[in-house]
Protein backbone atom coordinates (compact mmCIF):
# COMPACT_ATOMS: atom_id res chain seq x y z
CA UNK A 1 0.00 0.00 0.00
CA UNK A 2 1.52 2.98 -0.81
CA UNK A 3 2.24 5.25 2.04
CA UNK A 4 1.22 9.57 0.96
CA UNK A 5 4.12 11.22 1.40
CA UNK A 6 1.87 14.51 1.65
CA UNK A 7 0.59 12.00 4.34
CA UNK A 8 3.77 12.08 6.17
CA UNK A 9 5.21 15.12 6.10
CA UNK A 10 2.09 16.87 7.36
CA UNK A 11 2.04 14.63 10.57
CA UNK A 12 5.78 14.96 10.98
CA UNK A 13 5.71 18.84 10.97
CA UNK A 14 2.82 18.81 13.42
CA UNK A 15 4.48 16.12 15.76
CA UNK A 16 7.76 18.43 16.02
CA UNK A 17 5.77 21.43 16.34
CA UNK A 18 3.98 20.13 19.19
CA UNK A 19 6.84 19.02 20.30
CA UNK A 20 9.06 21.50 19.23
CA UNK A 21 10.80 22.84 22.81
CA UNK A 22 12.08 18.99 22.84
CA UNK A 23 12.76 18.84 19.26
CA UNK A 24 15.06 22.12 19.81
CA UNK A 25 17.08 20.29 22.81
CA UNK A 26 17.25 16.90 20.71
CA UNK A 27 18.56 19.17 17.49
CA UNK A 28 20.84 20.64 19.38
CA UNK A 29 22.64 18.07 21.03
CA UNK A 30 23.36 16.49 17.75
CA UNK A 31 24.04 19.19 16.61
CA UNK A 32 27.00 19.50 19.19
CA UNK A 33 28.11 15.56 19.50
CA UNK A 34 28.15 15.89 15.89
CA UNK A 35 30.24 18.92 15.64
CA UNK A 36 32.65 17.12 17.89
CA UNK A 37 32.79 13.60 16.12
CA UNK A 38 33.21 15.78 12.80
CA UNK A 39 36.22 17.52 14.82
CA UNK A 40 37.76 14.63 15.80
CA UNK A 41 37.47 13.32 12.30
CA UNK A 42 39.39 16.25 10.95
CA UNK A 43 42.09 16.12 13.45
CA UNK A 44 42.78 12.43 12.21
CA UNK A 45 42.65 13.23 8.91
CA UNK A 46 45.05 16.26 9.34
CA UNK A 47 46.90 13.86 11.53
CA UNK A 48 47.00 11.38 9.30
CA UNK A 49 48.18 14.06 6.61
CA UNK A 50 50.82 15.94 8.56
CA UNK A 51 52.20 12.09 9.52
CA UNK A 52 53.23 11.47 5.68
CA UNK A 53 54.46 14.65 5.39
CA UNK A 54 56.49 14.58 8.56
CA UNK A 55 57.82 10.73 7.29
CA UNK A 56 59.02 11.98 4.05
CA UNK A 57 60.95 14.96 5.68
CA UNK A 58 62.45 12.50 8.54
CA UNK A 59 65.54 12.71 7.64
CA UNK A 60 68.39 11.85 10.66
CA UNK A 61 71.08 14.31 10.29
CA UNK A 62 74.57 13.20 11.57
CA UNK A 63 76.73 16.60 11.98
CA UNK A 64 80.43 16.36 12.45
CA UNK A 65 82.34 18.85 14.07
CA UNK A 66 83.44 21.63 11.85
CA UNK A 67 87.16 20.34 12.69
CA UNK A 68 86.49 16.40 11.51
CA UNK A 69 88.99 14.58 9.63
CA UNK A 70 88.40 13.28 6.07
CA UNK A 71 89.04 9.54 7.75
CA UNK A 72 85.97 10.44 10.32
CA UNK A 73 84.13 11.60 7.64
CA UNK A 74 84.81 8.33 5.56
CA UNK A 75 84.42 5.85 8.81
CA UNK A 76 81.29 7.77 9.89
CA UNK A 77 79.80 7.44 6.21
CA UNK A 78 80.45 3.67 5.63
CA UNK A 79 79.20 2.61 8.49
CA UNK A 80 76.02 4.67 7.77
CA UNK A 81 75.82 3.03 3.88
CA UNK A 82 75.71 -0.69 5.98
CA UNK A 83 73.04 0.28 8.16
CA UNK A 84 69.46 -2.40 6.82
CA UNK A 85 66.84 0.25 7.97
CA UNK A 86 68.35 3.72 6.08
CA UNK A 87 67.24 4.31 2.26
CA UNK A 88 70.13 4.26 0.36
CA UNK A 89 72.63 6.11 -0.81
CA UNK A 90 73.02 8.80 2.28
CA UNK A 91 74.01 11.45 1.27
CA UNK A 92 77.29 13.94 2.47
CA UNK A 93 76.93 17.91 2.67
CA UNK A 94 79.68 19.70 2.68
CA UNK A 95 80.73 23.23 4.40
CA UNK A 96 79.52 25.73 1.96
CA UNK A 97 76.04 23.74 1.38
CA UNK A 98 75.53 23.49 5.12
CA UNK A 99 76.54 27.32 5.72
CA UNK A 100 73.99 28.47 2.92
CA UNK A 101 71.33 25.83 4.35
CA UNK A 102 71.56 27.38 7.40
CA UNK A 103 72.01 30.81 6.05
CA UNK A 104 68.26 30.85 4.65
CA UNK A 105 66.63 28.97 7.58
CA UNK A 106 67.93 31.68 10.14
CA UNK A 107 68.82 34.58 8.11
CA UNK A 108 72.23 36.03 7.44
CA UNK A 109 72.65 36.56 10.77
CA UNK A 110 74.30 32.77 10.66
CA UNK A 111 77.02 35.13 8.37
CA UNK A 112 77.13 37.61 10.24
CA UNK A 113 77.68 36.10 14.46
CA UNK A 114 80.82 35.69 12.07
CA UNK A 115 80.18 32.09 11.70
CA UNK A 116 82.26 31.10 8.49
CA UNK A 117 81.68 28.40 6.00
CA UNK A 118 84.83 26.55 7.60
CA UNK A 119 82.95 26.79 10.92
CA UNK A 120 79.93 25.36 10.01
CA UNK A 121 79.29 21.66 11.06
CA UNK A 122 79.10 19.27 7.78
CA UNK A 123 76.56 16.49 7.63
CA UNK A 124 75.50 13.07 6.42
CA UNK A 125 71.98 12.85 5.88
CA UNK A 126 70.16 9.61 5.86
CA UNK A 127 66.60 8.73 5.46
CA UNK A 128 65.24 6.03 7.76
CA UNK A 129 62.79 3.02 5.90
CA UNK A 130 60.12 3.72 9.39
CA UNK A 131 60.63 7.00 11.04
CA UNK A 132 60.77 5.33 14.17
CA UNK A 133 64.41 4.02 13.25
CA UNK A 134 65.67 7.73 13.59
CA UNK A 135 66.37 6.45 17.80
CA UNK A 136 68.79 3.91 16.70
CA UNK A 137 71.01 5.96 14.25
CA UNK A 138 70.69 8.60 17.23
CA UNK A 139 72.12 6.13 19.76
CA UNK A 140 74.79 4.29 17.48
CA UNK A 141 76.36 7.52 16.21
CA UNK A 142 76.05 9.80 18.85
CA UNK A 143 79.78 9.46 20.34
CA UNK A 144 81.50 8.25 17.61
CA UNK A 145 84.95 9.84 16.72
CA UNK A 146 84.50 13.61 14.84
CA UNK A 147 80.87 13.06 15.40
CA UNK A 148 78.66 16.69 16.78
CA UNK A 149 75.40 15.68 17.32
CA UNK A 150 73.06 13.68 15.68
CA UNK A 151 69.86 14.81 15.22
CA UNK A 152 65.74 14.06 13.75
CA UNK A 153 62.93 15.92 14.62
CA UNK A 154 61.22 13.22 16.22
CA UNK A 155 61.07 14.37 19.73
CA UNK A 156 58.82 17.10 18.49
CA UNK A 157 56.71 15.17 15.73
CA UNK A 158 55.93 12.66 19.00
CA UNK A 159 54.69 15.25 21.53
CA UNK A 160 52.85 16.82 18.12
CA UNK A 161 51.87 13.44 17.87
CA UNK A 162 50.78 12.25 21.29
CA UNK A 163 48.73 15.51 21.57
CA UNK A 164 46.92 15.24 18.42
CA UNK A 165 46.24 11.52 19.44
CA UNK A 166 45.19 12.29 23.02
CA UNK A 167 42.85 15.19 21.73
CA UNK A 168 41.30 13.11 18.76
CA UNK A 169 40.31 10.51 21.83
CA UNK A 170 38.67 13.04 23.83
CA UNK A 171 36.62 14.67 21.11
CA UNK A 172 35.16 10.87 20.08
CA UNK A 173 34.66 10.55 23.80
CA UNK A 174 32.52 13.35 25.00
CA UNK A 175 31.00 13.38 21.33
CA UNK A 176 30.20 9.44 22.06
CA UNK A 177 28.40 10.50 25.57
CA UNK A 178 26.57 13.36 23.88
CA UNK A 179 25.76 11.16 20.62
CA UNK A 180 23.85 8.83 23.29
CA UNK A 181 21.59 11.96 24.90
CA UNK A 182 21.27 12.67 21.52
CA UNK A 183 19.43 9.65 20.95
CA UNK A 184 17.95 9.28 23.95
CA UNK A 185 16.13 12.95 23.39
CA UNK A 186 15.02 11.66 20.37
CA UNK A 187 13.61 9.05 22.01
CA UNK A 188 11.68 11.02 24.10
CA UNK A 189 10.64 13.24 21.90
CA UNK A 190 9.05 10.93 20.15
CA UNK A 191 8.05 8.90 23.17
CA UNK A 192 6.34 11.98 23.94
CA UNK A 193 4.39 12.12 20.34
CA UNK A 194 3.49 9.08 20.40
CA UNK A 195 1.63 9.77 23.87
CA UNK A 196 0.05 12.47 22.23
CA UNK A 197 -0.99 10.84 19.50
CA UNK A 198 -2.58 7.59 21.29
CA UNK A 199 -5.85 8.29 20.47
CA UNK A 200 -5.78 8.90 16.62
CA UNK A 201 -3.27 5.21 16.65
CA UNK A 202 -5.86 3.53 18.27
CA UNK A 203 -7.74 4.94 15.52
CA UNK A 204 -6.15 4.24 12.94
CA UNK A 205 -5.37 0.34 14.32
CA UNK A 206 -8.74 0.02 14.90
CA UNK A 207 -9.88 0.85 11.23
CA UNK A 208 -7.02 -0.73 9.45
CA UNK A 209 -4.15 1.24 8.98
CA UNK A 210 -0.92 -0.75 8.29
CA UNK A 211 2.01 -0.85 11.02
CA UNK A 212 4.26 0.85 8.69
CA UNK A 213 1.60 3.84 8.28
CA UNK A 214 1.10 4.27 11.59
CA UNK A 215 4.66 4.14 12.11
CA UNK A 216 6.29 6.24 9.56
CA UNK A 217 5.40 9.69 10.77
CA UNK A 218 7.24 8.64 13.83
CA UNK A 219 10.33 7.33 12.31
CA UNK A 220 10.30 10.16 10.19
CA UNK A 221 10.08 12.73 13.03
CA UNK A 222 13.46 11.55 14.22
CA UNK A 223 15.02 11.15 10.87
CA UNK A 224 14.27 14.69 10.41
CA UNK A 225 15.95 15.68 13.95
CA UNK A 226 19.14 13.64 13.18
CA UNK A 227 18.98 15.38 9.69
CA UNK A 228 18.40 19.05 11.41
CA UNK A 229 21.09 18.35 13.96
CA UNK A 230 23.75 16.54 11.62
CA UNK A 231 22.89 19.70 9.13
CA UNK A 232 24.39 22.34 11.67
CA UNK A 233 27.00 20.31 12.56
CA UNK A 234 28.17 19.76 8.99
CA UNK A 235 28.08 23.40 8.58
CA UNK A 236 30.08 23.93 11.97
CA UNK A 237 32.67 21.16 10.39
CA UNK A 238 32.85 22.95 7.69
CA UNK A 239 33.68 26.67 9.04
CA UNK A 240 36.37 24.83 11.25
CA UNK A 241 37.79 23.72 7.81
CA UNK A 242 37.55 26.98 6.46
CA UNK A 243 39.42 28.83 9.69
CA UNK A 244 41.88 26.04 10.23
CA UNK A 245 42.65 26.48 6.58
CA UNK A 246 43.07 30.29 6.75
CA UNK A 247 45.56 29.74 10.09
CA UNK A 248 47.41 26.64 7.96
CA UNK A 249 48.21 28.96 4.82
CA UNK A 250 48.98 31.97 7.07
CA UNK A 251 51.78 30.28 8.88
CA UNK A 252 53.33 27.75 6.82
CA UNK A 253 55.61 25.55 8.03
CA UNK A 254 53.58 24.78 11.00
CA UNK A 255 51.87 22.11 11.83
CA UNK A 256 48.53 23.65 10.62
CA UNK A 257 50.08 24.08 7.34
CA UNK A 258 50.83 20.41 7.04
CA UNK A 259 47.43 19.09 8.18
CA UNK A 260 45.86 21.25 5.58
CA UNK A 261 43.03 19.30 3.60
CA UNK A 262 41.18 19.31 0.34
CA UNK A 263 38.07 19.84 0.23
CA UNK A 264 37.31 16.54 -0.57
CA UNK A 265 38.45 15.39 2.32
CA UNK A 266 35.67 17.83 4.06
CA UNK A 267 33.35 16.69 1.94
CA UNK A 268 33.88 13.34 2.98
CA UNK A 269 34.12 14.30 6.74
CA UNK A 270 30.25 16.12 6.32
CA UNK A 271 28.71 12.94 4.86
CA UNK A 272 29.88 10.86 7.85
CA UNK A 273 28.74 13.24 10.16
CA UNK A 274 24.90 13.58 8.28
CA UNK A 275 24.73 9.35 8.06
CA UNK A 276 25.66 9.24 11.82
CA UNK A 277 23.04 11.56 12.56
CA UNK A 278 20.47 9.65 10.39
CA UNK A 279 21.11 6.26 11.89
CA UNK A 280 20.80 8.30 15.21
CA UNK A 281 17.66 9.88 14.72
CA UNK A 282 15.88 6.85 12.85
CA UNK A 283 17.43 4.79 15.70
CA UNK A 284 16.30 6.53 18.52
CA UNK A 285 12.88 6.52 17.01
CA UNK A 286 12.78 2.85 16.03
CA UNK A 287 13.74 2.08 19.68
CA UNK A 288 11.03 4.21 20.86
CA UNK A 289 8.60 2.89 18.48
CA UNK A 290 9.43 -0.56 19.48
CA UNK A 291 9.39 0.29 23.14
CA UNK A 292 5.73 2.28 23.41
CA UNK A 293 4.14 1.95 19.98
CA UNK A 294 1.94 -1.10 20.56
CA UNK A 295 1.66 -2.16 16.67
CA UNK B 1 -19.38 -14.16 7.60
CA UNK B 2 -19.08 -15.23 11.38
CA UNK B 3 -18.01 -18.70 12.92
CA UNK B 4 -16.67 -19.52 16.24
CA UNK B 5 -16.07 -23.58 17.04
CA UNK B 6 -15.23 -24.25 20.20
CA UNK B 7 -13.62 -20.98 21.30
CA UNK B 8 -12.03 -20.85 24.49
CA UNK B 9 -10.08 -17.63 26.36
CA UNK B 10 -8.74 -17.40 28.87
CA UNK B 11 -7.30 -14.02 30.17
CA UNK B 12 -3.88 -14.16 31.87
CA UNK B 13 -4.78 -13.59 34.98
CA UNK B 14 -6.94 -16.71 34.81
CA UNK B 15 -10.17 -15.73 34.21
CA UNK B 16 -12.11 -17.83 31.71
CA UNK B 17 -13.94 -15.05 29.32
CA UNK B 18 -15.49 -17.15 26.94
CA UNK B 19 -15.72 -20.55 27.36
CA UNK B 20 -16.13 -23.56 23.99
CA UNK B 21 -18.50 -20.99 22.30
CA UNK B 22 -19.52 -22.08 18.96
CA UNK B 23 -21.81 -19.73 17.08
CA UNK B 24 -22.36 -19.09 13.42
CA UNK B 25 -23.21 -16.16 11.93
CA UNK B 26 -24.57 -15.62 8.82
CA UNK B 27 -24.06 -12.59 5.75
CA UNK B 28 -26.66 -9.91 6.64
CA UNK B 29 -27.90 -11.13 9.70
CA UNK B 30 -27.80 -8.89 12.64
CA UNK B 31 -27.24 -10.36 16.08
CA UNK B 32 -27.76 -9.04 19.62
CA UNK B 33 -25.22 -10.29 22.18
CA UNK B 34 -26.58 -10.29 25.36
CA UNK B 35 -25.56 -11.54 29.08
CA UNK B 36 -24.46 -10.07 32.68
CA UNK B 37 -21.79 -7.54 33.42
CA UNK B 38 -18.32 -9.79 32.75
CA UNK B 39 -20.49 -12.67 30.98
CA UNK B 40 -17.43 -12.34 28.20
CA UNK B 41 -19.05 -9.79 25.13
CA UNK B 42 -16.33 -7.36 24.99
CA UNK B 43 -14.32 -10.34 25.11
CA UNK B 44 -16.02 -11.74 22.03
CA UNK B 45 -15.83 -8.47 19.96
CA UNK B 46 -11.81 -8.31 21.05
CA UNK B 47 -11.55 -11.38 19.52
CA UNK B 48 -13.13 -10.73 16.44
CA UNK B 49 -11.29 -7.63 15.99
CA UNK B 50 -8.51 -9.58 16.37
CA UNK B 51 -6.95 -7.57 19.82
CA UNK B 52 -6.67 -10.95 21.00
CA UNK B 53 -6.34 -14.51 20.61
CA UNK B 54 -8.71 -17.74 21.69
CA UNK B 55 -6.56 -20.25 23.78
CA UNK B 56 -8.37 -22.82 21.44
CA UNK B 57 -11.29 -23.25 19.11
CA UNK B 58 -11.31 -21.97 16.15
CA UNK B 59 -13.02 -18.17 14.38
CA UNK B 60 -13.69 -17.82 11.09
CA UNK B 61 -14.22 -14.24 9.89
CA UNK B 62 -15.08 -12.58 6.12
CA UNK B 63 -14.16 -15.74 5.02
CA UNK B 64 -10.68 -16.19 6.87
CA UNK B 65 -9.36 -18.32 9.63
CA UNK B 66 -8.29 -15.30 11.77
CA UNK B 67 -6.56 -17.49 14.56
CA UNK B 68 -4.03 -17.88 12.26
CA UNK B 69 -4.14 -14.77 10.86
CA UNK B 70 -0.42 -13.47 10.35
CA UNK B 71 0.28 -10.48 12.01
CA UNK B 72 0.67 -8.29 9.34
CA UNK B 73 -2.75 -9.36 7.43
CA UNK B 74 -4.50 -8.27 10.23
CA UNK B 75 -5.04 -4.36 9.58
CA UNK B 76 -6.22 -5.99 6.01
CA UNK B 77 -8.89 -8.04 8.40
CA UNK B 78 -9.99 -4.83 9.77
CA UNK B 79 -10.63 -3.22 6.74
CA UNK B 80 -13.61 -5.13 6.68
CA UNK B 81 -14.84 -4.85 9.92
CA UNK B 82 -16.45 -1.58 11.17
CA UNK B 83 -16.29 -1.40 15.13
CA UNK B 84 -18.19 1.44 16.93
CA UNK B 85 -17.79 1.60 21.16
CA UNK B 86 -19.64 3.05 24.44
CA UNK B 87 -17.59 5.74 24.40
CA UNK B 88 -17.54 7.00 20.41
CA UNK B 89 -13.50 7.15 20.45
CA UNK B 90 -14.14 10.15 18.28
CA UNK B 91 -10.87 12.46 17.61
CA UNK B 92 -11.10 15.99 19.77
CA UNK B 93 -9.53 18.55 17.38
CA UNK B 94 -10.68 16.84 14.30
CA UNK B 95 -13.95 18.19 12.89
CA UNK B 96 -16.75 15.47 11.88
CA UNK B 97 -15.70 15.22 8.42
CA UNK B 98 -12.20 15.16 9.36
CA UNK B 99 -13.10 11.91 11.82
CA UNK B 100 -15.05 10.15 8.77
CA UNK B 101 -12.07 10.69 6.23
CA UNK B 102 -9.45 9.76 8.33
CA UNK B 103 -10.53 6.42 8.40
CA UNK B 104 -10.23 6.28 4.75
CA UNK B 105 -7.42 8.75 4.90
CA UNK B 106 -4.81 6.01 6.83
CA UNK B 107 -5.64 3.28 4.78
CA UNK B 108 -4.35 4.79 1.78
CA UNK B 109 -7.33 6.00 0.14
CA UNK B 110 -7.01 8.37 -2.69
CA UNK B 111 -8.26 11.81 -2.30
CA UNK B 112 -11.27 11.95 -4.76
CA UNK B 113 -12.60 8.68 -2.70
CA UNK B 114 -12.60 10.69 0.79
CA UNK B 115 -14.36 13.53 -1.17
CA UNK B 116 -16.54 11.30 -2.11
CA UNK B 117 -18.07 8.67 0.32
CA UNK B 118 -17.41 10.94 3.00
CA UNK B 119 -20.58 13.43 2.55
CA UNK B 120 -22.60 10.33 1.64
CA UNK B 121 -22.39 8.60 4.41
CA UNK B 122 -22.70 11.47 6.53
CA UNK B 123 -25.86 12.15 4.91
CA UNK B 124 -26.57 8.35 5.54
CA UNK B 125 -26.19 9.06 9.51
CA UNK B 126 -28.29 12.64 8.96
CA UNK B 127 -25.01 14.53 10.04
CA UNK B 128 -24.39 16.52 6.50
CA UNK B 129 -24.93 19.86 8.14
CA UNK B 130 -23.29 19.12 11.10
CA UNK B 131 -20.02 17.95 8.60
CA UNK B 132 -17.65 21.24 10.16
CA UNK B 133 -18.64 20.97 14.00
CA UNK B 134 -16.40 19.37 16.68
CA UNK B 135 -17.29 16.49 18.33
CA UNK B 136 -17.06 18.72 21.42
CA UNK B 137 -20.31 20.48 19.45
CA UNK B 138 -22.28 17.51 19.02
CA UNK B 139 -24.74 15.93 21.43
CA UNK B 140 -23.69 12.38 22.44
CA UNK B 141 -26.31 10.79 20.14
CA UNK B 142 -25.00 12.72 17.68
CA UNK B 143 -21.23 11.60 18.43
CA UNK B 144 -22.10 8.20 18.08
CA UNK B 145 -23.48 8.64 14.80
CA UNK B 146 -20.18 10.08 13.73
CA UNK B 147 -18.61 7.14 15.01
CA UNK B 148 -21.12 4.84 12.70
CA UNK B 149 -20.07 6.80 10.15
CA UNK B 150 -16.28 6.59 10.52
CA UNK B 151 -17.10 2.30 11.04
CA UNK B 152 -19.12 2.29 7.91
CA UNK B 153 -17.50 4.73 5.30
CA UNK B 154 -15.56 1.67 4.28
CA UNK B 155 -18.51 -0.38 3.45
CA UNK B 156 -16.90 -2.77 5.76
CA UNK B 157 -18.92 -6.44 5.54
CA UNK B 158 -19.06 -7.01 9.04
CA UNK B 159 -20.07 -4.23 11.83
CA UNK B 160 -19.12 -4.57 15.51
CA UNK B 161 -21.23 -2.55 18.22
CA UNK B 162 -20.11 -2.79 21.79
CA UNK B 163 -22.99 -1.28 23.78
CA UNK B 164 -23.13 1.43 21.36
CA UNK B 165 -25.88 3.05 23.56
CA UNK B 166 -24.46 2.26 26.56
CA UNK B 167 -23.90 6.32 27.25
CA UNK B 168 -27.12 7.43 25.58
CA UNK B 169 -30.59 8.37 27.04
CA UNK B 170 -33.17 6.14 25.39
CA UNK B 171 -34.49 7.82 22.89
CA UNK B 172 -31.39 8.87 21.26
CA UNK B 173 -30.44 4.73 21.17
CA UNK B 174 -32.95 3.89 19.25
CA UNK B 175 -32.62 6.50 16.67
CA UNK B 176 -28.76 4.67 16.98
CA UNK B 177 -30.10 1.41 16.71
CA UNK B 178 -32.19 2.35 13.39
CA UNK B 179 -28.95 3.77 11.74
CA UNK B 180 -27.66 0.38 12.55
CA UNK B 181 -30.50 -1.64 11.42
CA UNK B 182 -29.86 0.64 8.07
CA UNK B 183 -26.82 -0.21 7.68
CA UNK B 184 -27.65 -3.74 7.84
CA UNK B 185 -29.97 -3.56 5.49
CA UNK B 186 -27.43 -2.73 3.03
CA UNK B 187 -26.18 -6.34 3.60
CA UNK B 188 -23.72 -5.52 6.23
CA UNK B 189 -23.34 -7.86 9.10
CA UNK B 190 -24.24 -6.47 12.26
CA UNK B 191 -23.19 -7.45 15.78
CA UNK B 192 -24.85 -5.58 19.09
CA UNK B 193 -22.99 -6.28 22.30
CA UNK B 194 -25.54 -4.19 24.59
CA UNK B 195 -27.03 -4.41 27.99
CA UNK B 196 -30.20 -2.87 26.67
CA UNK B 197 -32.93 -5.17 26.66
CA UNK B 198 -35.63 -2.79 25.66
CA UNK B 199 -34.22 -2.49 22.70
CA UNK B 200 -33.43 -5.87 22.39
CA UNK B 201 -37.23 -6.59 22.85
CA UNK B 202 -38.18 -3.82 20.16
CA UNK B 203 -35.71 -5.09 17.26
CA UNK B 204 -36.86 -8.49 17.22
CA UNK B 205 -32.85 -10.11 16.13
CA UNK B 206 -31.42 -12.99 16.72
CA UNK B 207 -30.24 -12.82 20.45
CA UNK B 208 -27.08 -14.80 21.52
CA UNK B 209 -26.57 -14.93 25.37
CA UNK B 210 -23.86 -15.49 27.36
CA UNK B 211 -23.52 -16.25 31.10
CA UNK B 212 -19.54 -16.67 32.45
CA UNK B 213 -18.36 -16.84 28.77
CA UNK B 214 -20.96 -20.06 28.08
CA UNK B 215 -23.27 -19.11 25.24
CA UNK B 216 -26.87 -20.20 27.32
CA UNK B 217 -29.22 -19.27 24.46
CA UNK B 218 -28.84 -18.26 20.81
CA UNK B 219 -32.94 -17.11 19.48
CA UNK B 220 -33.45 -16.59 16.04
CA UNK B 221 -35.84 -13.47 15.27
CA UNK B 222 -35.35 -12.87 19.12
CA UNK B 223 -37.96 -12.02 21.29
CA UNK B 224 -38.03 -12.23 25.36
CA UNK B 225 -40.91 -13.50 25.25
CA UNK B 226 -42.02 -17.40 23.21
CA UNK B 227 -42.88 -16.59 19.74
CA UNK B 228 -46.38 -15.21 19.74
CA UNK B 229 -48.82 -13.68 17.35
CA UNK B 230 -48.35 -10.13 18.97
CA UNK B 231 -44.78 -10.00 17.93
CA UNK B 232 -45.80 -9.26 14.19
CA UNK B 233 -46.79 -6.11 15.39
CA UNK B 234 -43.27 -5.21 15.71
CA UNK B 235 -41.84 -6.27 12.83
CA UNK B 236 -38.79 -4.72 10.39
CA UNK B 237 -41.17 -2.05 9.94
CA UNK B 238 -41.34 -0.98 13.84
CA UNK B 239 -37.96 -0.73 13.30
CA UNK B 240 -37.88 1.55 10.58
CA UNK B 241 -39.98 3.73 12.02
CA UNK B 242 -40.36 3.03 16.09
CA UNK B 243 -41.05 6.47 17.11
CA UNK B 244 -44.63 5.41 15.65
CA UNK B 245 -45.21 1.99 17.16
CA UNK B 246 -43.69 2.62 20.55
CA UNK B 247 -45.37 3.99 23.55
CA UNK B 248 -43.95 7.48 23.98
CA UNK B 249 -43.86 6.64 27.60
CA UNK B 250 -42.09 3.70 26.70
CA UNK B 251 -39.24 5.79 26.00
CA UNK B 252 -38.72 7.29 29.28
CA UNK B 253 -39.22 4.17 31.66
CA UNK B 254 -39.67 1.77 29.52
CA UNK B 255 -39.60 -1.06 31.32
CA UNK B 256 -42.35 -0.11 33.25
CA UNK B 257 -44.94 0.62 30.66
CA UNK B 258 -43.51 -1.04 27.36
CA UNK B 259 -45.90 -2.78 24.99
CA UNK B 260 -46.67 -6.07 26.36
CA UNK B 261 -46.86 -8.12 23.24
CA UNK B 262 -42.85 -7.05 22.87
CA UNK B 263 -42.05 -8.14 26.26
CA UNK B 264 -42.91 -11.70 26.96
CA UNK B 265 -41.31 -13.82 28.68
CA UNK B 266 -39.34 -16.43 27.10
CA UNK B 267 -38.67 -20.01 28.89
CA UNK B 268 -35.07 -19.32 28.75
CA UNK B 269 -34.91 -15.96 29.52
CA UNK B 270 -33.03 -14.77 32.01
CA UNK B 271 -34.63 -13.26 35.47
CA UNK B 272 -34.12 -11.43 38.16
CA UNK B 273 -30.88 -9.82 36.78
CA UNK B 274 -32.71 -6.48 36.17
CA UNK B 275 -35.27 -6.16 38.87
CA UNK B 276 -37.48 -3.67 36.82
CA UNK B 277 -37.78 -5.19 33.91
CA UNK B 278 -38.36 -8.80 35.74
CA UNK B 279 -40.80 -6.86 37.99
CA UNK B 280 -42.79 -5.62 34.46
CA UNK B 281 -42.42 -9.09 33.31
CA UNK B 282 -43.94 -10.64 36.01
CA UNK B 283 -46.69 -8.56 36.29
CA UNK B 284 -47.44 -8.66 32.69
CA UNK B 285 -47.33 -12.52 32.88
CA UNK B 286 -50.47 -12.44 35.46
CA UNK B 287 -52.11 -10.05 33.09
CA UNK B 288 -51.75 -12.59 30.30
CA UNK B 289 -52.41 -15.63 32.60
N1 LIG C 1 -7.85 -7.59 29.84
C1 LIG C 1 -8.41 -8.42 30.73
N2 LIG C 1 -7.62 -9.07 31.59
C2 LIG C 1 -8.15 -9.92 32.49
N3 LIG C 1 -9.45 -10.19 32.60
C3 LIG C 1 -10.29 -9.57 31.78
C4 LIG C 1 -9.81 -8.64 30.80
N4 LIG C 1 -10.86 -8.18 30.11
C5 LIG C 1 -11.94 -8.77 30.64
N5 LIG C 1 -11.62 -9.61 31.63
C6 LIG C 1 -12.52 -10.46 32.41
O1 LIG C 1 -13.14 -11.33 31.50
C7 LIG C 1 -14.50 -11.48 31.81
C8 LIG C 1 -15.35 -11.08 30.62
O2 LIG C 1 -15.18 -9.70 30.40
P1 LIG C 1 -15.90 -8.92 29.24
O3 LIG C 1 -15.34 -7.55 29.21
O4 LIG C 1 -15.80 -9.70 28.00
O5 LIG C 1 -17.39 -8.89 29.73
P2 LIG C 1 -18.64 -8.09 29.13
O6 LIG C 1 -19.69 -9.07 28.87
O7 LIG C 1 -18.23 -7.23 28.02
O8 LIG C 1 -19.02 -7.19 30.37
P3 LIG C 1 -19.73 -5.76 30.36
O9 LIG C 1 -21.16 -6.00 30.01
O10 LIG C 1 -19.58 -5.26 31.76
O11 LIG C 1 -19.02 -4.92 29.37
C9 LIG C 1 -14.76 -10.64 33.04
O12 LIG C 1 -14.70 -11.49 34.15
C10 LIG C 1 -13.62 -9.67 33.06
O13 LIG C 1 -13.29 -9.36 34.37
MG1 LIG D 1 -18.13 -5.14 27.69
Amino acid sequence: MPVSAEYVARETASNLWRNRLMTIAAVLTVAVSLSLVGAALLLKQGATRAEAEWQRGTEVMVWMKPTASTNEIGAVGKQLGALPYVVHPCTFRNHMYDFFEAKRLVGSVWGEAGVTPKETPTSWRCTPVHPQDATAVIREFGGQPGVLVVSAPLTQIRTEQHVIEILQWVFLLVALVLLVSAAVLILNTIRMAIFARRREVSVMKLVGATNWFIRLPFMSEGLVQGLLGSGVAAAVVYGLHVILDRLGSSTSGSVLAQMRMTGWEVFVTDVIVVVIGVLIGTGGSAIAISRFLDV
Amino acid sequence: MIRFKNVTKTYKNGTVALRDVSIEIEKQEFVFLVGASGSGKTTLIRLLLREELPDSGRIWEAGRDIVHLPKWRVPYLRRNIGCVFQDFRLLPNKTVFENVAFALEVIGRPKHVVANQVPQVLELVGLAKKRDNLPSELSGGEQQRVAVARAFVNRPLILLADEPTGNLDPSTSQGIMQLLDRINRTGTTVVVATHDEVLVNWMRRRVIELDHGSVVRDQARGVYGIEGAPAATLGPAAAVSPAATLNPAATLNPAATLNPAAAVTAAGAPSGRVPAVAGARRARGQERG
